[in-house]
C-alpha cells in the first residue's frame, strides 16, 4: 500500500481531497521503532505527531505507573501536545517488533495549516473526533 | 472503502485494552491481537455515528485460555 492509500484510511485525514492528501504526504517521514523504544516521554516537549502504520504502542503514565491503552494501526500519538502546546501527557513506547510510524513535525503541520486553512480545519476537527473516541474508550473501560 | 475504528476493552484480566483500525466490522467470536496477547470478542456495538468512510465500534473481549497461561511473556506477532 502506498503512502497516500494508507493516509486515506487514517481518520485524521478523513475528507481531505486528493490534492490535500498530496500535501500531507509530502511532509510525512517513516520512522521504525524496536520494541521498548520511546516515541514520546511524559512531561517533555512534544515536537512530532506519529501515525502508527504497523505494530502497537502502549501509552504509559508515570505516576502511578500504569499502561492506559494500546494503540494499533491507524492511531495517532502526540495530538494532545499539538493541540494544547503543552508537554507530552504520557510516555509512549513501541511494544511490537517492529513498530512502524509515519511522523509529521508539528512545525511543518502548523505551516501547512497556515498555508491551507481547509486542511487545518479538517485535521483539527478529526483530532477532536479522535479525542472524543479515546474518551469514550476510557469511559467504557471503567464500566 | 470503509474503515472501522475499534475500542477494545478486556475483561477477565488486568489489561488496558486498545484502539486499532480494521478493514471489516468486528464480530462476536473474532480473535484479535492487542500488542502481545490474543483475545476473543464477546460483544460489539457502535459507539459513534459513522462519518465519511469511518465507522466507530466498541468490542468487549476476554483472553483466550492459552494466552492466560502465558500472560507476562512475549509472543511473536503474527
Amino acid at each position: 500500500m502506498d503512502l497516500k492509500d494508507f493516509l486515506r484510511r487514517v481518520e485524521l485525514f478523513d475528507s481531505l481531497t486528493e490534492a490535500e492528501l498530496e500535501k500531507v504526504a509530502a511532509i510525512c517521514q517513516e520512522r521504525s521503532f524496536h520494541r521498548g523504544d520511546l516515541l514520546t516521554k511524559q512531561e517533555t516537549p512534544g515536537e512530532d505527531l506519529f501515525i502508527v502504520t504497523q505494530g502497537f504502542v502502549e501509552v504509559f503514565l508515570e505516576a502511578p505507573q500504569r499502561v492506559v491503552v494500546n494503540l494499533g494501526a491507524g492511531q495517532i500519538v502526540g495530538e494532545m501536545a499539538l493541540v494544547d502546546q503543552g508537554l507530552s501527557s504520557a510516555t509512549v513506547r513501541a511494544v511490537e517488533e517492529p513498530t512502524i510510524t509515519q511522523v509529521i513535525r508539528f512545525a511543518q503541520l502548523e505551516q501547512l495549516f497556515q498555508q491551507d486553512a481547509s486542511i487545518g480545519f479538517k485535521i483539527i476537527r478529526n483530532i477532536a473526533a479522535d479525542l472524543s473516541f479515546k474518551l469514550r474508550h476510557r469511559n467504557l473501560s471503567e464500566r | 472503502m470503509a474503515s472501522y475504528k475499534v475500542s477494545y476493552v478486556v475483561i477477565g484480566m488486568d489489561h488496558p485494552g486498545g484502539i486499532a483500525n480494521l478493514d471489516h466490522k468486528p464480530f462476536v467470536g473474532e480473535q484479535v491481537r492487542l500488542s502481545d496477547l490474543t483475545f476473543e470478542i464477546l460483544e460489539v456495538f457502535e459507539i459513534m455515528p459513522a462519518r465519511g468512510g469511518f465507522h466507530y465500534y466498541h468490542a468487549t473481549c476476554h483472553p483466550i485460555p492459552t494466552d492466560i497461561s502465558s500472560a507476562g511473556t512475549h509472543q511473536e506477532s503474527s
